[in-house]
């Protein structure tokens, strides 16, 4: 079968299970191929300009079918788990937004959450509002580099500086509020680390009345396009129970036809005071995945206007817990009051103390599932860091849905997993 | 239909609203299985392995607190309010399920492991171990029983020794001025 | 000390040279050297200004600072008016290589096979803190510094760098380059 046979569009789901066996992660060569002697490896190397950073795909090729697959990860892997033992709990908030460097402040939250799990510590409502607020400004930003690169690689090269037009927009809203535009460090164990600047609040909303023009266009570019309709549609078929099965989650596991979303099925911060949709499409290719992407964009925006109709109302109200022993005090409380200053200069030089426990958090970064098993001994460091990366897991469907698929699907169906390898490899 | 029916069950612990499972590891397949096909959770988030080499060990100033509370009279544990409780053994496995319905319920299946102790694979019952299993091997050092491709993921292929072991250096160069090590 | 000269002269910008020298140091040293060998005729000075017009990056997006080098190639920050858009995906057609991101160990190998394979003259520009000095890993897992792999040009501070940051490593190199500075790995060899 080396030439591609035309897909019928909408084509079924396959019956039964597509997981290779024994290795759910490995596609190997049936042997009646192997024994051909027409099976090309080609190495996919870390260093491809298509592949999502540094991935390594082992590929076996019968022509241009994949008959055999195994992706080699490790490229990037970077030890932040052993190096958040080293720091204290506080200084130790840096190193989670660099795993999945393009939903940042996600990767924040969900070790903030931990600690504030672990300490069991109240979070002002503002703070909430706030957190719900950045962290789908930050969906947003991923869903837009994940589409800009996923169109470029395909061919549809424009879609990129489309996308990057609407990003740098966002990462002006981001450096506004918290200083940078990536890696931010906004978010502290007890809220937020500094009070929501003046000007935010129209420039969003400026931001949130162009978007869904900007998202049209997209739409405009690539969802009735017959090219992109024939590079998406049909591949890379994952079935519901195959998806479950293989722990994929987030718009892979929605596109599969599954209506799962932590933030609808277990709110956390605001998220159960939104009124949002969550798009599930039940066709389980690369094309339900794209849609999935474009639709969770629409009610981003839509959950960031409501967030800023709340977040008006709160103005002046506290942005950070109130308990001194975990929080630093306000500055200019340290020019009156001898217990800040004790408080001020623990908190600083030892760092606050987490009680003993260990705790497991799951939020939805726009990956899918991410969550951060934190096990603390009841000292200033933590003893043990686990992120649960959504590209980990999604990479670990690779092989399965890579049955008949070619070359160029192959760069597809990675793509529309949405992986970050720095996720992946940690 | 309870957890307590879960074989190979050790305790049952319920801590900041997690419910965590203690079991045997020798009885570990049939547990999964048992909650996989009889309470409904369909669904392994995560596989985490902990080294609590050194778990209570005291370092060298405050007041020694013992599981019981603080003792003035002997110095020293930073400072700690009570130094934490014992741990079985030195590894934990946690394994973290998810029952994906309309009222999720989220548990932890946890087993306690020497060193070189290895645990059976839970690929059979969720295929999504795979990696996960190879990672905690590769990191750990936890060997797995059955898995059918256990080779190091994340670190190179001939590298020596587990990284994420408590007794493994964080490695590194030496940098003058730096406060921590 | 000469060093108020031809670098200076030949347009450099970088503040390091217009500070006032206390005293040899190996760094006024090696610009000392670089100034003695410098020295453009009309052909070096137009075949350096058409390198320089036309240096095309090889794709080598690590981690984060690969997202903000990719938002240069984007139209706010647009590295097109530098000639630069094409980013190459095989190293033979590429004259630069921007290492942007943490290098892991096992990343190294693939590194310098991908140096390797560029076509001379070939720079390279550390990118953000992780590949200049190993950044916030001081670990096991990361190369403190990918000048122990490659001959490094220019190292770009940051975390990530701003695409500005980035443009201005990129001008300084092209001022180098016109200067009649030559590629690293003529002047050093990588760092122990």
């Amino acid at each position: 079968m080396a030439v591609a046979e035309r897909r019928r569009t909408g084509a079924p789901i396959y019956e039964g299970s597509r997981i290779p066996q024994p290795t759910p992660t490995v596609l190997r060569t049936p042997p009646d191929l192997a024994a051909t002697g027409d099976i090309l490896t080609v190495n996919f190397g870390p260093n491809h300009p298509s592949t999502h950073g540094v991935l390594r795909l082992v590929v076996d090729l019968y022509g241009e079918d994949v008959t055999g697959l195994e992706a080699v990860i490790g490229y990037l892997h970077t030890g932040f788990e052993k190096n958040m033992e080293q720091k204290t709990w506080w200084k130790a908030i840096t190193y989670p937004e660099r795993i999945d460097y393009v939903s940042f402040q996600n990767n924040e939250l969900v070790f903030v959450l931990a600690i504030e799990k672990l300490l069991d510590l109240q979070v002002p409502p503002k703070a909430e509002w706030m957190r719900t607020c950045l962290c789908e400004l930050n969906r947003l930003h991923s869903h837009l580099v994940w589409l800009g690169t996923s169109a470029l690689e395909l061919g549809a090269i424009s879609m990129f500086w489309y996308a990057f037009r609407e990003r740098d927009q966002i990462l002006d809203l981001f450096e506004m509020v918290c200083g940078t535009r990536m890696h931010t460090r906004y978010f502290q164990a007890g809220g937020l680390a500094e009070d929501i600047p003046r000007g935010f609040f129209p420039e969003a909303r400026k931001f949130c009345d162009w978007m869904p023009r900007a998202i049209d266009d997209y739409e405009t570019l690539l969802t009735r396009n017959q090219i992109w309709l024939e590079r998406t549609q049909g591949l890379g078929l994952l079935s519901a129970a195959d998806a479950v099965a293989l722990g994929q989650s987030g718009p892979v596991l929605r596109a599969s036809g599954v209506n799962w979303d932590i933030r609808q099925n277990e709110p956390y911060l605001a998220y159960g005071k939104i009124d949002f949709r969550v798009p599930v499409y039940p066709a389980g290719d690369v094309y339900a995945r794209y849609r999935v992407h474009m639709d969770e964009m629409r009610e981003s925006v839509r959950i960031v206007e409501q967030c800023l109709d709340r977040l008006e109302t709160m103005e002046g109200d506290p942005w950070i817990a109130d308990d001194r022993k975990v929080v630093l005090p306000p500055r200019h409380e340290l020019h009156t009051s001898m217990e800040s200053l004790i408080h001020h200069f623990k908190i600083v030089t030892e760092g606050y103390r987490v009680p003993e426990g260990e705790v497991y958090v799951a939020i939805e970064s726009p990956r899918g599932e991410l969550g951060c098993y934190v096990v603390s001994d009841g000292g200033p460091k933590p003893w043990r860091v686990k992120f649960r990366a959504p590209s980990f897991v999604a990479l670990e469907a690779t092989a399965t849905c890579m049955s008949d698929a070619l070359i160029a699907d192959m760069i597809a169906i990675v793509g529309s997993l949405d992986t970050v390898m720095g996720e992946v490899d940690r | 239909m309870s957890l307590e029916d879960v074989p190979g069950l050790v305790e049952v612990k319920e801590a900041h609203g997690e419910t965590t499972v203690v079991v045997e590891p020798t009885e570990l397949v049939a547990a999964c299985t048992y909650l996989r096909d009889e309470e409904g959770f369909n669904f392994l988030s995560d596989v985490s392995a902990a080294d609590y080499l050194g778990w209570g060990r005291a370092g060298v100033s405050g007041y020694v607190g013992t599981p019981v509370g603080r003792d003035l009279n002997r110095p020293m544990t930073q400072g700690y309010q009570a130094l934490p409780g014992a741990k079985p053994k030195r590894f934990a496995m946690s394994y973290h399920l998810l029952q994906l319905a309309e009222r999720p319920r989220r548990l932890r299946v946890q087993t306690w492991l020497d060193d070189g102790e290895a645990v059976p694979t839970v690929l059979g019952v969720w295929p999504t171990a795979d990696w996960h299993e190879r990672e905690a091997w590769d990191l750990m050092g936890i060997p797995v029983d059955g898995h059918p491709n256990l080779k190091r993921i994340l670190m190179d292929d001939d590298w020596e020794g587990h990284p994420l072991r408590k007794d493994y250096p964080i490695g590194g160069e030496p940098v003058r001025f730096s406060g921590e090590e | 000390m000469a060093l108020e000269g031809r670098l200076r002269d030949a347009g450099m910008k970088s503040e390091r040279l217009l500070w006032p020298t206390k005293g040899p140091s190996r760094f006024e040293q090696e610009v000392d050297d670089l100034e003695r060998r410098v020295g453009l005729t009309t052909l070096e000075k137009a075949v350096a200004w058409a390198q320089t017009n036309s240096m095309w990056p090889d794709t080598f997006g690590l981690a984060c600072c690969a997202i903000e080098m990719m938002s240069i190639v984007s139209s706010r920050y647009d590295i097109a008016r530098f000639g630069m858009e094409p980013f190459r995906g095989s190293p033979r057609q590429a004259d630069l290589l921007i290492v942007s991101g943490r290098v892991s160990n096992k990343m190294a190998a693939p590194l310098r096979q991908i140096y390797d394979q560029m076509l001379e003259p070939k720079w390279v520009i550390a990118m953000g803190a992780c590949a200049s000095s190993g950044g916030m890993f001081n670990n096991y897992a990361v190369v403190q510094s990918v000048d122990k792999i490659v001959a490094v040009d220019i190292y770009v501070p940051g975390c990530p760098p701003r695409p500005e940051q980035l443009m201005e490593g990129i001008i300084r190199l092209h001022e180098a380059v016109r200067a009649g500075v030559p590629p690293a790995y003529e002047i050093r060899s990588v760092a122990s």
